[in-house]
């Protein structure tokens, strides 16, 4: 493996894999996976920590912002292709290419893992909400009943008294 | 200040009951969120403001502003009693209120009633200025109800107080210091009820103009589902002077942008497409080639006030020259001449604003100057490299014969073990050596329309493929089968010549069979596609073929993984849409239950309120004393 710094390597990439003449350099899509991807290989190994942590408070904030899972997710797969090329065409060294196609992979597997999740807890809280709506439901509908036969109770005692 | 605001009905109520009060004279700002229906809730708060600007415009000068702003809601909500009182089919009109005073640029004062609300963006963070009166915020306050309690209360929108319910209402009423660059929001509940605190704060304190800003968060709450009229004002406190880094930043990266054609002229005009480094090139392609790439990136780090674009076109622009053979005098020609056209732009700014052209002149200097540093560093780096060559050099003049001998011998033995592989790379290698720098553009952003996917690998990469997945089969315990199917899912993928999503998908459906929809479902699936990736990885490392081939080996199988895992995502998405659509359903099943419960609610009062009161003698039956229960 060469002594190149492959995450200042992999830095000046960013215009060309982020496509930044498109999309302007103001949060393009997919910045996160590519910020994501510099974490990883500037700590290196399997286990990098944070880079679960990262992922998530920044597809989160995607979400929340309204942007959809799968928007998150084809800009996560974009990104991805883009760097393969880039990669390809700007690293000479075997190794460093390999350090960083893993590097990506674990990124892309992590981004992949965080959308899911995010769906299935929405998931979650969308059944936890029917349930709560279910028995809101049935509240109203006991105090519709009630404030009926107060209706017909009081209509028939005005109707009464006038008499 | 800056202040701008907007309204909007909602994607769900028939009309807009929500009113605004926007006057910069008064520095009096308000949202009003009507309520009461059958065209009474529009009612009370238009009635609400134009009996409250009314009062602000009478009075300022005879109260002090907390006093004034107090007395004018107040004012308002005895507007929209005494009306109710008077027309009885408005009986149970009301608003609520959030109204902001601006005292000067330095003081506000806000006022509120009810669930509208005010927000301060201070230093970048979000934080509430009023309290809701609602009942459950009463009883979150006096420790009856938890915070979570509250927000799943089937009555959590039920105000304590609002301007109608009685003659007089309490004002709840502060007084802030502002400082430069705050951001006062004032809104009804049909934005923070749709919309997150956090994207609300990301909008907020998005630089953006407050007209921006107000419709933006509008449009948010539409994307939120839009289920209540929507109203946002927007106040910004004036900013601190700019600094000198902020108006380079800013005026400066644009009056650059602005000029870019006068810099191409000057480059043309200066002969840069006679130069050695871009010869065979068309004049304009050249000056495409090279100034313009120079341009955009001095352009990119004025915005940024970083170097980083600048470094990397010196560094790549000279580097390619350099590998190709060429001479330092034809990049120092070239530099010179974009240096030239760097001042001339920066002469034609000066001319027509001073200070700009000053701060220009430092900054384009620095840019000029990180293009040398990135030159020299790379002059340093070729006299290391010649350094290390003239020893080398030297070392194998002194090299026994024998020594020669083994060396040749093992090139042999690389030679046979690796018939195709290292041959192809030596010859693209040779290739590549004899085809110009030129004809191999080397600037990144000068190639947007770079193809996405490969088209299939080699007969000895597949064979490699092969055999890594049969490695990593053979590192699994029998136990881990999902693993192990994901492995030859992989395989499969990996060797798809057409484009290899289909063939992800189908296998993604395979692997996905019939999981539940939670986290004991979902989650082993892709612990299985993370042990997968770490035992492949691991595998194609072990492979015993040269470098290039296993990088291949490597790089098809990641793409495979990930298609495989996007797939896979897709179908839990897939599976969890139908989940949302159902609650919304049901969501308008309550709100059709809710409506209909106040509809019931105002009928009962009215007939009460007949028994209560003394009967008008203009009503059918007749005067009637006070009817007894």
């Amino acid at each position: 493996m060469s002594d190149v710094d492959l995450t200042e390597a992999v830095r000046v990439l960013r215009d060309e894999v982020l496509d930044t003449v498109r999309h302007g350099d103001r949060d393009p899509p997919g910045a996160e996976v590519f910020e994501a991807l510099l974490r990883a290989l500037s700590i290196g190994g399997e286990s990098v920590p944070g880079l679960d942590l990262a992922l998530h408070d920044a597809v989160a904030r995607r979400l929340a912002w309204g942007d959809r899972e799968e928007a998150v997710l084809a800009d996560a797969e974009l990104v991805f292709d883009r760097l393969m090329t880039s990669v390809d065409r700007a690293f000479r060294d075997p190794d460093d290419q390999m350090v960083v196609i893993e590097a990506a992979t674990q990124v892309a597997v992590t981004v992949a893992r965080v959308v899911a999740l995010a769906a299935v807890a929405r998931a979650g809280r969308d059944r936890a909400t029917r349930m709560r709506e279910e028995q809101s439901q049935r509240q109203l509908k006991e105090v519709l009943e009630k404030q009926k036969a107060t209706i017909l109770r009081l209509e028939h005692e005005l109707k009464q008294d006038f008499r | 200040m800056r202040i701008a605001g907007d309204t909007h009905v909602g994607k769900v109520r028939p009309s807009n009951e929500d009113a605004l009060i926007i006057e910069p004279r008064m520095g009096l700002y308000a949202v009003l969120d009507g309520m009461g229906g059958a065209s009474a809730g529009d009612v009370a708060s238009q009635l609400a403001r134009d009996t409250i600007r009314e009062f602000v415009l009478h009075r300022r000068l005879t109260l002090a502003p907390a006093a004034l702003l107090e007395a004018a809601i107040v004012a308002g909500s005895t507007a929209v009693f005494t009306t109710a009182q008077h027309q009885p089919e408005r009986h149970g009109m009301g608003t609520t209120v959030v109204a902001c005073l601006v005292v000067d640029a330095k003081r506000v004062v806000i006022g509120h009633v009810g669930d509208s609300r005010a927000y301060l963006l201070r230093d970048g963070r979000l934080q509430p200025l009023t309290r809701d009166h609602t009942i459950v915020e009463e009883l979150v306050v006096r420790g009856l109800l938890t915070a979570d309690e509250a927000e799943r209360h089937p009555y959590k929108n039920v105000l304590s107080r609002n301007l109608g319910a009685k003659p007089e209402t309490q004002v709840d009423v502060v007084e802030l210091e502002l400082r430069p660059g705050d951001r006062l929001l004032l809104c009804s509940d049909g934005l923070y009820g749709y919309a997150s605190a956090e994207a609300i704060q990301y909008l907020l304190g998005s630089g953006d103009a407050p007209e921006h800003v107000a419709r933006d968060l509008i449009e948010l709450a539409l994307r939120g589902g839009g289920g209540d009229n929507v109203s946002t004002i927007v106040i910004e406190a004036p900013a601190a002077a700019p600094s000198s880094t902020q108006v380079v930043r800013t005026s400066g990266a644009v009056a650059w942008w602005q000029r870019r054609q006068r810099f191409l002229q000057a480059a043309s005009d200066g002969g840069l497409a006679r130069n050695p480094i871009v010869r065979g090139l068309a004049a304009h392609e050249a000056i495409d080639l090279v100034a313009a790439s120079l341009c955009q990136a001095i352009y990119h780090d004025l915005e940024k006030s970083t170097g980083v674009n600048v470094w990397t076109f010196a560094q790549t622009l000279a580097s390619g020259w350099f590998e190709r053979g060429g001479d330092w005098k034809a990049v120092r020609g070239l530099v010179d001449i974009l240096g030239a056209s760097a001042r001339l732009v920066v002469d034609d700014i000066r001319a027509g604003d001073a200070r700009l052209g000053f701060l220009l002149d430092v900054a384009v200097s620095r840019a000029l100057i990180v293009v040398e540093l990135a030159l020299g560093g790379l002059l340093a780096e070729r006299l290391r490299q010649i350094d290390a060559d003239l020893i080398e050099l030297h070392s194998a003049a002194q090299d026994t014969v024998e020594h020669t001998t083994q060396e040749s011998l093992a090139l042999i033995d690389i030679a046979e073990l690796t018939p195709d592989g290292e041959a192809r790379a030596g010859g693209d290698a040779r290739a590549r050596a004899s085809e110009r720098f030129i004809d191999r553009p080397t600037l990144p952003f000068l190639r947007p329309d770079r193809p996405i996917t490969s088209s299939g690998e080699s007969a000895e990469v597949v064979a490699a493929i092969s055999k890594t997945i049969t490695l990593a089969r053979g590192r699994l315990s029998p136990r881990a089968e999902l693993v192990a199917q994901i492995l030859v899912a992989l395989e499969t993928v990996a060797n798809d010549r057409g484009g290899n999503f289909a063939t992800a998908v189908q296998s993604a459906r395979e692997l996905y069979g019939v999981r539940a929809v939670d986290n004991a479902g979902v989650m082993p699936l892709f612990d299985a596609f993370d042990k997968a990736r770490i035992v492949t990885a691991a595998c194609v490392q072990q492979l015993r073929a040269p470098p290039a081939i296993r990088m291949r080996v490597l790089r098809a199988l990641s793409t495979a993984h990930q298609r495989l895992v996007g797939a896979t995502t897709g179908l839990v998405l897939e599976a969890v849409a139908p989940l949302g659509e159902r609650l919304r359903e049901i969501q308008a099943v309550t709100g059709t239950l809710r409506d209909a419960v106040a509809k019931v609610e105002r009928k009962r009062a009215d007939l009460e309120r007949r028994f209560a009161t003394i009967v008008d003698p203009s009503l059918p039956w007749g005067a009637r004393g006070t009817t007894e229960w």
